[in-house]
C-alpha cells in the first residue's frame, strides 16, 4: 500500500515519464534471503522464545510476522562470534531449563510456563542465561518495531510524506508517528 | 595504417576533456557542453543512471535484510568505508571498498569515496552556503596559508548561475557573513529551533544567529528544473539511494542529462586517468593517459582544454603524477607546493540537550534539512586565542519512547503506545581547520593500486588550532543553550575520529596571486600550463565553515566560461 501510494505520487510528479524498472515491485518478506545457519529445531525453538516476548494477539505477534528470520539472520550476519556462541548456548540452556523445570520441550510449555522459563534464565548467576534473553529480547522488538505491520499501523510511516510541519499540537500527531 | 592512426587520434580528440564525474565535473561538463565544445568527460567508476540505476532507492524499511545495518563481514573488510555515518545497507553499493582502491595511511585519514558517474554527488549532505567576504580575507588577514586570488564579487554572480539551476532552498536572513542566494522557499524550523533562534537573537544582539539550513532541494520546482525531468522534493530523506523524483541537486539528475542534451557530451565510465600529457614545446597539455579499468589498457584523448575534477585528493594525485622533462615533480609543480597544504573540515565534536518546554507540540513530516549556525567567532576581527572559527548544524526532534520492561502482552502493549519524551536537540560543529605545510599528500615511491598507479601517502592531522576550537565550542555551545533554558546539556568529542570522516577534504592545488607560493591563478588555470584547470575541492586555498560543495559548482562555472572565453580569443 506504502509503495503503491509513492509510486503513484512519483509517477503524478514527473507525468509518467519515468519508466520503473522490475525492481521497484515485488517485494515479499519470503524474498529475502533465508538464513543457512541454526538447524530446524534451533529455529523453531527462537520462534517459540520470540513468540513468548511478542505473543500473538488481536494483533500479529512474532511468529507470524517471521521475526525468528529476521534475528537469526542478524546474529549470523551482523553480530560477531560471541552472540552465536550466545545463541547456540542459549538454545540449549533454554531447553535444559524447561525440562528441569516442567519436565517437558519449551515448545510444549503453555504461556505461563514459558515466562517463567525465560525469566529463570535471566535471574540464573550463570554467564549464558541473561545475555541470551537479553539478545533475543531486543531483536525481537527491534524486528518488531521495524516490521511492516508496526510502522504501518502504530507509527503511521509514510516513505514520501511530501511536506514537513516545525509545529504541530501532539493532539494531531500520534506518538511515534514517523 | 597510417589513415586508420589518424582517424582514430581523431576520434580521441574532443575541444575539452574534464576528469571526473562528480558534483564540480558534472558543472564542467554543463557549462562547456553548453558553449557548444565537444566535451569527453571521464569517470573512473561504473555507470550511475538517474533513477534506473538507484537499485534501493523505493525500498521500505522493512524491506532491508538487516534494516540498514552493515553486515559484520563488510564492516571487517571495510572498516574506513563503514565509519562513513551515509554508509548503510541501503547504499553501501555506493562507496568504494578499502581494499579496492589502497592508499596509505601515514596519519589516520578515513578517505572516502564514491567511484561511480555522479561520484559523491549522489550522497553528499546537501547543506549549500555561500561564502562570504569574510572568508576570503581569512588568509590574508590572519596570516595563514596565501591570499585568495578572488574575493565575493568575483564569485556572487556565478553562485547565483548554479544556484538557480541546481535549485538551493533558503531564507533570505540578511547576514553579511552568509549572503544570501536564489532561494527555492525555505524548510521549517521547529518550535524549539525557533525558541533558539529567538532566544539567540536577544541574548546575542543578533551576532549569533540561527536559521534553517540552506541546501539542494526543489521546494518549489521551477521551469529550469521541471525541463532537467525533475520534481518536487518528497521529503522522504532517503537521498543517499539516488532519488528517482531528482528533489536533490546531483550530476546524475541534473548537470549531466543536461550536457548529454547538447549532443555534445561524451561521457566514458570505466575510465581511470592516469596522468595528463604535456607537449614541451608547445608548452601546454595536450591530453590525458586513461587506463581502462577493467581491461587495464591505455589509451590516449586530446583536447584544448583539460578540466580537473577527479575530487580534491585525487586530483593531487593525478597531477603528482603527470610528470615529464618539464615538470619532473608533477604538472605545474615548480615550486613544490603541490599536494601540500591540504585542509579539512573538523567534525569531531558534537554536542545535545533537551528542552522541557513546548510539551504540547511536535513535528509532523520529514525535513530533508537541518537548522545551521553561521560562524559567530573571529568573524570581524581577531577575539579568541584560536584562529577562525566554526559553523555548527542545529536538529531537534520529539523525542518518543516506549517502556520495553517486561515480556508478553504487557511488553507488547507498551510497544503499540509511545510516549512522547522532552524535545531533544543535537548540533555538530564544522571547524574551519588551517591549511599548512606539514599537512600533505604524496605519490608512495613502492605502492601501487591495481592500475599501476601509485598510491597516495596522506599525511594530515588534526592541530593544536583545532583542539582550542572543540573547547571552545563546548563553552560556547553549552552558555547558549544554558541561558536558552535547555537541560542535560552534553558534549561529545571523538578524538579518535580521523580527520576525512567529513569528506570536506579541500587544497593541494591551491589558487593564489604568485606562482611561487601557489599553483593555480584566479581563473584556476595552472600558472605554468595555463590550459589545464583545477576547479574542484584541490584548488581551495583555506576551507572556511560552510559546506563546500556550492563553492566549488560556482568556481567551475567561473572558470568554465573563463576558458572558453580564452579559448575563443585563441590563447589557450
Amino acid at each position: 500500500m506504502q509503495r503503491r501510494s509513492a509510486l503513484k505520487s512519483l509517477t503524478m510528479t514527473l507525468g509518467g515519464l519515468v519508466a520503473l524498472p522490475a525492481w521497484a515491485t515485488g517485494w515479499t518478506p519470503e524474498s529475502l534471503d533465508v538464513v543457512q545457519t541454526g538447524s530446524v529445531d534451533d529455529q523453531m525453538l527462537v520462534g517459540e522464545i520470540m513468540e513468548t516476548i511478542i505473543p500473538e494477539t488481536t494483533t500479529p505477534g512474532a511468529k507470524s510476522l517471521k521475526l525468528n528470520l529476521f534475528a537469526q539472520r542478524m546474529i549470523a550476519d551482523c553480530y560477531g562470534p560471541e552472540a552465536k556462541t550466545t545463541l547456540k548456548q542459549g538454545l540449549a540452556l533454554t531447553e535444559t531449563t524447561a525440562q528441569q523445570t516442567f519436565g517437558k520441550a519449551f515448545a510444549n510449555c503453555d504461556t505461563a510456563q514459558r515466562k517463567e522459563v525465560l525469566l529463570k534464565l535471566v535471574a540464573a548467576n550463570d554467564p549464558v542465561g541473561k545475555p541470551f534473553v537479553d539478545m533475543i529480547k531486543r531483536l525481537t522488538i527491534q524486528g518488531y518495531t521495524n516490521s511492516e505491520y508496526y510502522l504501518v499501523n502504530v507509527q503511521h510511516y509514510t516513505m514520501a510524506p511530501g511536506y514537513y510541519h516545525g509545529c504541530v499540537p501532539v493532539k494531531l500527531v500520534a506518538a511515534g508517528t514517523k | 595504417m597510417s589513415l586508420l592512426n589518424i582517424d582514430s587520434v581523431k576520434a580521441r580528440t574532443f575541444d575539452a576533456i574534464v576528469i571526473g564525474s562528480g558534483i564540480s565535473g558534472g558543472w564542467a561538463a554543463k557549462e562547456l557542453t553548453g558553449k557548444g565544445l565537444r566535451t569527453l568527460v571521464l569517470e573512473r567508476g561504473r555507470d550511475v543512471r538517474h533513477v534506473t540505476d538507484y537499485p534501493t532507492t523505493m525500498m521500505q524499511p522493512w524491506e532491508f535484510e538487516h534494516l540498514g545495518q552493515l553486515s559484520k563481514e563488510y564492516r571487517d573488510a571495510n572498516p574506513v568505508a563503514s565509519r562513513c555515518y551515509a554508509n548503510r545497507e541501503d547504499a553501501s553499493h555506493f562507496f568504494v571498498k578499502d581494499a579496492e582502491h589502497p592508499y596509505v595511511q601515514e596519519k589516520p585519514f578515513d578517505w572516502i569515496r564514491g567511484y561511480q558517474v555522479g561520484g559523491k554527488s549522489l550522497m553528499w549532505a546537501r547543506g549549500t552556503q555561500r561564502w562570504s567576504q569574510y572568508d576570503f580575507d581569512g588568509p590574508a588577514r590572519d596570516g595563514f596559508a596565501v591570499a585568495w586570488p578572488i574575493g565575493y564579487a568575483d564569485i556572487a554572480p556565478w553562485y547565483s548561475h548554479v544556484e538557480k539551476f541546481a535549485g538551493i532552498s533558503g531564507n533570505k536572513d540578511g547576514l553579511a557573513s552568509l549572503p544570501d542566494g536564489e532561494f527555492l522557499p525555505p524548510h521549517e524550523q521547529s518550535c524549539v529551533e525557533k525558541h533558539f533562534t529567538d532566544e539567540m537573537a536577544k541574548r546575542y544582539n543578533g551576532t549569533r544567529p540561527v536559521i534553517i539550513g540552506r541546501c539542494a532541494h526543489l521546494t518549489k520546482p521551477q521551469p529550469i528544473h521541471l525541463a532537467q525531468g525533475r520534481g518536487q522534493c518528497q521529503n522522504r530523506d532517503l537521498c543517499q539511494r539516488g532519488c528517482p523524483f531528482g528533489g536533490y541537486f546531483s550530476s546524475n539528475s541534473s548537470t549531466l542529462p543536461w550536457a548529454a542534451k547538447t549532443g555534445k557530451m561524451t561521457l566514458r565510465p570505466d575510465s581511470v586517468v592516469h596522468s595528463i600529457i604535456f607537449d614541451a614545446t608547445k608548452n601546454k597539455a595536450t591530453g590525458v593517459r586513461v587506463i581502462d579499468a577493467h581491461t587495464k589498457q591505455m589509451t590516449e584523448y586530446y583536447a584544448r582544454i583539460v578540466f580537473v575534477n577527479a575530487a580534491t585528493l585525487n586530483s593531487n594525485l593525478i597531477l603528482l603524477n603527470s610528470t615529464s622533462n618539464r615538470f619532473p615533480n608533477g604538472l605545474g609543480n615548480d615550486n613544490g607546493l603541490l599536494g601540500k597544504y591540504v585542509a579539512f573540515h573538523n567534525f569531531r565534536t558534537t554536542i545535545s540537550a533537551e528542552y522541557e518546554g513546548f510539551q504540547d507540540t511536535t513535528t509532523d513530516g520529514i525535513r530533508p534539512n537541518g537548522s545551521y549556525i553561521p560562524r559567530f567567532r573571529n568573524v570581524q576581527q581577531q577575539e579568541t586565542d584560536f584562529l577562525r572559527g566554526y559553523a555548527a548544524g542545529f536538529g531537534s526532534s520529539r523525542i518518543t519512547s516506549t517502556d520495553t520492561a517486561g515480556i508478553g502482552e504487557d511488553l507488547k502493549a507498551s510497544l503499540m503506545q509511545p510516549k512522547y519524551g522532552n524535545w531533544r536537540v543535537g548540533s555538530h560543529m564544522m571547524g574551519e581547520t588551517i591549511p599548512k605545510e606539514s599537512n600533505f599528500v604524496a605519490l608512495n615511491k613502492a605502492l601501487t593500486d591495481p592500475w599501476g598507479i601509485p598510491q597516495l601517502n596522506i599525511s594530515v592531522a588534526y592541530d593544536d588550532n583545532d583542539e582550542k576550537m572543540i573547547r571552545d565550542f563546548h563553552e560556547q555551545m553549552t552558555e547558549m543553550l544554558t541561558v536558552s533554558g535547555f537541560k542535560n546539556i552534553q558534549t561529545h568529542d571523538k578524538p579518535d575520529k580521523a580527520p576525512g570522516l567529513d569528506i570536506h577534504e579541500m587544497g593541494g592545488v591551491r589558487m593564489g596571486k604568485d606562482p611561487k607560493t601557489s599553483l593555480l591563478n584566479k581563473w584556476n588555470q595552472l600558472h605554468t600550463c595555463k590550459n589545464v584547470f583545477v576547479t574542484d575541492g584541490a584548488c581551495m586555498t583555506s576551507t572556511s565553515t560552510q559546506n563546500p560543495s556550492l563553492t566549488f559548482m560556482a568556481i567551475t562555472a567561473r572558470a568554465a566560461n573563463h576558458a572558453v572565453a580564452e579559448l575563443k580569443r585563441g590563447m589557450l
